[in-house]
């Protein structure tokens, strides 16, 4: 009987491949776009490389602190002895890592100049980032305590310090800005929208110019906490604002007073979110408004297509309906071939979708667009679309079908 | 005719709601996407007002060094101004032109206030920048005597600030002197808007404000940025330089623009192609349907172009339906005045999508209404 029933959904998709091309069309644009955009979301919130653990960190990103009448405020990222004083300090957390968030410096090679993105961390920064070493290994606390000049660079600027050289680099020094520093490892790079751990060049917290010393609040480092497991993340949370409530208020910050300090550790997503959501009642109805106008947009639409579509494409064919009842058949059973006929159509339009998921994603991935780009099909997402579709082919398949059985077989006939 | 247009779709007014809700959204989409793109356009027909070619930002930081801090940066200055590759130097606040960095503030004139971009820069800025002084004249150092300090505003400050009177001389605040007006001064690239800026002149004692921007002679490669790079090294131990080309931080301004609207304008063309083959099936099929309708119609002296106008005509009028909702929803932004732009950009915003809406209709319905048209009296009626 199924098998019946797909065969006659095959010849009406053929016999009106207009039709047919709408409704794929439909189905599977509206399903590429949708797997394209969460497995972009996917590749910026989701536990990657070298960010594998990144479900069980929490990341803390910046301190705002606030004059007393709240007019003024301040943002940024912390110094190293702040975050040495208060986050590294903590009891939950299996382990912290402070590192600067990305600077920049350039390098050159001949007439060559080599845009730099530096980062300056400490030996937690390697246990914690899970980085692939392709050659050489990260420097530990013995190095920074014997205030080496060592870096860790990524295989990109291996390529063009390098010249393409096959050899191993190990034990090479490099030329940043006039000082010469030992190369130890070599990872493959993580991508730039990973701003924790992207960096072309990784140096010592103690290498020059790094700015560790510098004392008060503020500074250029942020820090990443990683729980024992993911349930710990609350407790941490806890500890972390408890320790903060000890800050002395008010305090003063290179000359300007402020009442209120804010740091918060904050689970990756939340991290980026939180500083829209931070940003005022009035950007926050803008934001979910504007998300949810598109997201209503790229569903709506084409739900709405595929219902339009479906409603002609099965009224006309009342003829057909109206001698399968002459001969007998119950409503049940032609609600249910129209039923399956649209499962198999989206079906279809799901297998294209994914070819054409698995093209646009192959070509982000290797037109350098963001370098070290990793985007991957997300199943789950795929599977939930593939719902949303049946859904809705289910609504604009059922719906008119209901209304044809109920007609009298000499007025479907008629038609 | 028209009146009778109406009364055909409101009778059918149940089977073409999916119809108008359809075009409803799809003239959201592309009120929103035609608002962006207006935006933008507008934003970049206004001139930049100065020329970065050939002009480097040279970021220094003073790290961990904190002695005779103010010295060293005018032997810097000093010693750039000496290379024979560098045409002008002048020295500015961090937040040079397509940097990331912005700082704004309030200044005030006769209780009229405007917030204003603020950049502190010296008196060889205008010159590096090649940017035109057309009232007045770009501070010099020698201006800074007495209680007053001198600024430079741009057009749009002037306008916000004093209207119609001449700026010149005029006290803002309780020490800026306003010594020059340029024109515009769009520091984010062209897609920025407009904005009210101000120039302070740079204490040549202060410690902070420790970017130079440098214009340099055609055909200054890297290996001069090298040598730049070395020598700042060896003179001031410990401080860190970075040398930006303003060509190429403004490219990374515009990707930040260009990007989303590119995105944005992908997803929404795809989401008309799908609403505009869509409605070609649609209205594909219930012209087939009517067949019977059109014979007797043509039996009774109807010309092909008649019918076929007729079915143009009702898609124009169902199209209008959906677009009169979607006006009630579109006039709220310049009425609200939602994201602060002028009525002007949502206006045309709001034709442009009345006018592609219309077109994909047409497109769309061009087709069956001539099928229409050529269907033969007597063919249609003998079926019937």
């Amino acid at each position: 009987m199924l098998t019946n029933y797909i065969k006659i959904a095959w010849k009406v998709l053929l016999r009106h491949p207009f039709y047919t091309f709408i409704t794929l069309f439909g189905i599977s644009l509206t399903l590429t776009v949708l797997m394209v955009l969460t497995s972009f979301l996917d590749h910026i919130f989701g536990s990657h490389y070298p960010e594998t653990k990144r479900d069980r960190s929490a990341y803390i990103m910046q301190v705002v602190q606030r004059d007393s009448a709240s007019s003024g405020r301040s943002t940024g990222p912390m110094s190293f002895k702040f975050l040495t004083n208060f986050v590294k300090t903590l009891k939950t957390p299996e382990r912290v890592t402070i590192c600067s968030f990305v600077n920049s410096s350039n390098a050159y090679v001949g007439s060559q100049k080599i845009k730099l993105n530096t980062k300056f961390t400490d030996a937690d920064f390697w246990r914690i980032m899970d980085f692939d070493f392709l050659e050489g290994k990260p420097y530990n606390e013995q190095n920074i305590a014997n205030g080496e000049y060592v870096v860790v660079i990524n295989d990109d600027l291996k390529k063009q310090y390098f010249d393409n050289s096959e050899e191993s680099v190990i034990g090479k020094t490099i030329d940043i800005e006039s000082i010469n520093y030992k190369i130890i490892g070599v990872v493959k790079g993580s991508p730039v929208t990973r701003p924790f751990s992207y960096a072309d060049v990784y140096f010592p917290y103690t290498a020059p110019k790094s700015n560790y010393q510098q004392s008060g609040m503020r500074g250029g480092f942020v820090s990443v906490i990683l729980a024992k497991q993911k349930s710990d993340i609350p407790a941490i949370q806890e500890e972390f604002q408890s320790r903060v409530s000890t800050i002395p208020l008010p305090g003063v910050e290179n000359g300007w007073k402020y009442h209120t300090v804010e740091i918060k550790a904050e689970p990756y997503a939340e991290n980026f979110i939180g500083t829209i959501l931070d940003a005022g009642p009035g950007l926050k109805t803008v934001f979910f408004g504007i998300l949810f106008f598109v997201l209503f947009m790229l569903l709506g639409l084409p739900a709405i297509n595929l219902v339009n579509v479906n409603v002609s494409r099965i009224m006309e064919r009342g003829s057909e309906i109206g001698i399968r009842k002459a001969f007998g058949a119950p409503v049940r059973t032609l609600v249910w071939q129209f039923i399956i006929e649209n499962i198999f159509i989206t079906f279809i339009g799901g297998a294209i979708a994914l070819l054409l998921t698995s093209i646009v994603i192959y070509f982000i991935n290797s037109s350098g667009w963001i370098a070290y780009a990793d985007l991957t099909i997300n199943l789950s997402v795929f599977l939930i679309s593939i719902l949303v579709c049946l859904i809705f082919g289910f609504l604009s398949g059922v719906l008119p079908a209901l209304r044809m059985s109920k007609l009298t077989i000499a007025e479907a006939l008629k038609s | 005719m028209l009146q009778h247009l109406f009364k055909l779709i409101w009778n059918k007014k149940k089977t073409h709601m999916l119809l108008i809700v359809e075009i409803w959204a799809s003239f959201m989409v592309l009120f929103g996407l035609a608002t962006l793109i207006v935006v933008n356009v507008g934003n970049y027909r206004e001139p930049l007002g100065f020329s970065y070619e050939r002009v480097w930002a040279i970021g220094l930081n003073t790290n961990q060094d904190t002695t005779e801090l103010a010295d060293k940066v005018q032997r810097i200055a000093q010693r750039l101004n000496a290379y024979p590759e560098v045409e002008s130097v002048s020295r500015m606040s961090s937040n040079f032109p397509f940097s990331a960095n912005q700082m704004n503030n309030g200044i005030e004139y006769n209780k009229r206030n405007v917030l204003a971009d603020h950049y502190v820069t010296d008196e060889n800025f205008a010159k590096t920048l090649e940017m035109p002084v057309v009232a007045g004249k770009w501070y010099r150092h020698t201006d800074s005597v007495g209680k007053y300090w001198p600024i430079v505003i741009n057009q749009k400050a002037k306008e916000g600030l004093f209207g119609d009177e001449n700026a010149l001389g005029k006290v803002v605040g309780e020490r800026l002197k306003v010594v020059g007006v340029v024109d515009n001064f769009k520091a984010k690239g062209e897609f920025m808007s407009n904005k009210p800026a101000y120039f302070e002149l740079v204490n040549a004692k202060d410690s902070w404000n420790n970017t130079m921007l440098i214009r340099v002679k055609p055909g200054t490669d890297a290996v001069f940025e090298a040598k730049v790079v070395k020598d700042i090294a060896t003179m001031v131990k410990g401080w860190s330089v970075e040398v930006d080309y303003l060509t190429d931080s403004r490219k990374n301004q515009h990707n930040l623009v260009l990007v989303p609207v590119i995105i944005a304008s992908i997803i929404s063309g795809f989401l008309l192609i799908n609403v505009a083959l869509g409605l070609f099936g649609v209205l594909n099929l219930s012209i087939a349907k009517r067949r019977g309708e059109i014979g007797l119609r043509r039996a009774i002296g109807a010309t092909g172009s008649g019918i076929a106008s007729q079915f143009i005509g009702e898609i124009w009028v169902l199209a209008t339906f959906a677009m009169l909702i979607g006006l009630l929803f579109a006039a709220q932004f310049p009425i609200l005045n939602v994201f602060d732009l002028q009525a002007g950009v949502y206006i045309s915003a709001i034709l442009i999508a009345i006018a592609v809406i219309y077109g994909i209709v047409t497109i769309c319905a061009l087709f069956p209404s001539r099928q229409a048209a050529l269907i033969q009296p007597a063919v249609a009626l003998h079926e019937e």
